[in-house]
């Protein structure tokens, strides 16, 4: 029995987590920790566990769920790695570089598991994608085009001071992420758009970014938070593959039926496959359960972020940024 | 009755001669082809001279109209030639290779006095007439971020004039121009773009380009041109986000008809088929509005400038894909 303790609620994905631990038969959620102590206490009644000081939780548990704001999560992963914890931390790892590497430090020093959440990767139609590019059914690699836009989330996800920046931030980790993934290679370079054009807040909300992978390849991602309210669903995650001997597109979110609700208003998209959190947490948790090494690493976090801030920089002085121009790659 | 001349009688040739034949007091007068064989049947079929070369059909007096259907770097000296003939034009897209081909064109037109269109017609879709109408009525509000896609196989044609980028100009010059047309009128003028494409080399290679543009008005455009997909292939989409909501159409989910049809015999595969009938074809449309800019005198719709911006956008995406820089506009 795996004991999980979940470490903030500043994250909408936290519940979800929640239920997805209290769903396994080999975890248990022993409880919550949050510098917000209301919330957390409110969280720890509809979860049915308790709500702890953090180094009274960090003492009953094997593993811990970090679900901070970005800027945040090495306050709350790198004492759980002191204390011997495996650490599942929310995407982006961090709000920044020099954060994301001293996560990565510290869990290699106590020898423990950094994992990041990036449950894109349990998305049947993305594993059936990367089932054919490691097949080699699209040939050699020669261009990718991504998407994962969504509605603009508010609170402190457009504050950079939390979050570490808007949609970009946000919303290039996860496509980037199954791209690396997929294509079997390292980003070097970045030329992004980035711009606040539709919503009132303090951050970036869209964008476009193109990438130039170290074998060659080309890539597109939109990260924008570009979905009106009125949209029937939240967004999507989408990644298009071009090889010599084909194309392929998975829409990793888009087995939904259609509901038109006369009490909502409107339509929507129900979204009925499989629940790619499920994926990534019994993943997880059975990778801390058998000892074996849990796929999506701190260093996979580390190279998505380094992209979206070299977006970032390129936005910035309007030319393509090299990856390597952000400092150390160690 | 006006006299219509065709030059270049391949697909588009023979379709365009036989609109402008339907139109009243318009008749087809003149074929033109360097393939004899090609400019004779689609002669034939309109009771029409057939020419072996351009120039000759433009020196035909009967010949009041000339459309042109050549490949594309020999767009702007047709144009020339014709205007010299004080012939209206109808000239397919792109208007020409190069920016300098189509300036030289553009002047050719104007000191002749003619009408000069280009066959930008993707306005005349009604789809997309309709997107632009709800952008401009305010329906997502502010423009903030769109997307293109255009997306069909490698196009095989006479002499395969498209797979050779020098001749065609790519999937960027050659189709994803459409899109480029569309974003323009919609956006207004582009200030930058940054480009990344494949180009066609032989077989195990494919035409494919992804290009990112930044209009003055600050909108953000991601246009996609593929000729990478499989035979039998063509769709396209386009999504445009604003500060009040959104509008999206994928025309693969426009087939309000489809067709099963077994095959007859033991074995053969059959085929669906889908359509989305038009009550009028934009090809249609788009020539009408020329005819009728012939008789009276007004400007197309589709402007000179407004051609020669869509060839400059789409050079300029190429540009930059070579150079593997942003291309900052106008080019010259």
């Amino acid at each position: 029995m795996v004991r999980i303790g979940i470490l903030s609620f500043a994250h909408m994905h936290a519940g979800s987590y929640a239920r997805c631990v209290k769903g396994l038969p080999n975890a248990e959620l022993v409880g919550i920790a949050d510098s917000a102590k209301a919330r957390g206490e409110r969280m720890a009644q509809r979860f049915e566990t308790r709500y702890m000081g953090r180094d009274e939780l960090l003492e009953r548990v094997d593993a811990v769920i970090v679900t901070a704001e970005n800027a945040r999560h090495a306050r709350w992963a790198i004492p759980a790695a002191k204390a011997g914890r495996h650490v599942l931390c929310e995407k982006p790892i961090a709000a920044d570089v020099a954060d994301a590497k001293r996560m990565i430090k510290a869990c290699e020093k106590a020898g423990v598991q950094l994992g990041i959440a990036f449950p894109c990767r349990y998305m049947p139609p993305m594993r059936r994608l990367k089932a054919l590019c490691d097949g080699g059914e699209l040939g050699r690699f020669l261009a990718a085009k991504g998407t994962n836009r969504g509605r603009m989330p508010g609170g402190w996800f457009t504050k950079p001071k939390l979050s570490g920046g808007g949609a970009v931030l946000d919303h290039t980790v996860h496509v980037l992420d199954l791209m690396r993934w997929m294509l079997k290679a390292e980003v070097v370079q970045v030329y992004a758009e980035v711009d606040r054009l539709l919503h009132d807040i303090e951050s970036d909300d869209c964008g476009t970014l193109t990438m130039t992978f170290d074998n060659g390849v080309f890539a597109t991602l939109d990260p924008s938070w570009s979905r009106p309210q009125s949209y029937p669903t939240w967004g999507d995650v989408t990644l298009q593959i071009v090889g010599t001997d084909g194309v392929a597109a998975s829409d990793g979110a888009g087995q939904k039926l259609d509901l038109y609700d006369d009490r909502r208003g409107r339509g929507d998209w129900r979204y009925w496959g499989f629940n790619p959190d499920e994926g990534l947490v019994a993943d997880f948790v059975d990778a801390v359960e058998s000892g074996r090494p849990f796929d999506i690493t701190g260093t996979d976090g580390l190279r998505a972020l380094e992209v979206a801030v070299a977006a970032y920089r390129s936005a910035e002085q309007g030319r393509p940024v090299n990856v390597e121009e952000l400092g150390g790659r160690d | 009755m006006c006299g219509v001349g065709v030059i270049g009688c391949g697909g588009m040739g023979r379709g365009h001669a036989g609109r402008f034949a339907s139109l009243p007091d318009v008749r087809v007068v003149a074929c033109a082809d360097v393939r004899e064989e090609a400019a004779r049947q689609a002669a034939a079929e309109h009771g029409a001279q057939a020419y072996g070369d351009g120039r000759q059909l433009l020196d035909d007096p009967r010949v009041d109209i000339a459309v042109i259907c050549t490949s594309t770097p020999s767009h702007a000296e047709f144009i020339e030639e014709a205007a010299r003939r004080g012939k209206h034009i109808f000239c397919e897209k792109p208007m020409a290779r190069t920016l300098a081909d189509a300036r030289r064109a553009i002047d050719a037109a104007k000191q002749a006095g003619v009408c000069l269109m280009v066959g930008h017609v993707l306005r005349f879709f009604p789809e997309y007439a309709l997107a632009k109408r709800l952008l401009d009525e305010g329906a997502i509000g502010r423009p903030a971020v769109a997307r293109t896609t255009r997306a069909s196989a490698h196009p095989r044609t006479v002499g395969d004039w498209f797979a050779d980028p020098e001749v065609s100009g790519g999937v960027l010059v050659d189709m994803a121009i459409h899109d480029i047309d569309f974003l323009l009128w919609c956006f207004g003028p582009a200030q930058r773009v940054y480009c990344k494409a494949l180009t066609y080399r032989g077989p195990e290679m494919t035409d494919y380009g992804l290009a990112t543009v930044r209009f003055k008005s600050r909108v953000i455009a991601h246009i996609e041109g593929s000729w990478a997909h499989t035979p039998g292939t063509f769709f396209t989409k386009l999504e445009i986000a604003g500060d009040q909501g959104l509008l999206e159409y994928d025309s693969a989910a426009a087939s309000p008809l489809q067709v099963w049809r077994k095959a007859k015999g033991e074995g053969a595969p059959g085929v669906m088929v889908p359509e989305s009938p038009l009550a009028e074809s934009p090809y249609l449309v788009e020539i009408r509005e020329f005819m009728d800019c012939v008789r009276t005198g007004r400007q197309p719709s589709v402007t000179l400038q407004d051609a020669y911006d869509a060839l400059e956008l789409a050079l300029a995406a190429v540009e930059s894909s070579r150079r593997g820089e942003v291309v900052t506009l106008p080019l010259t």
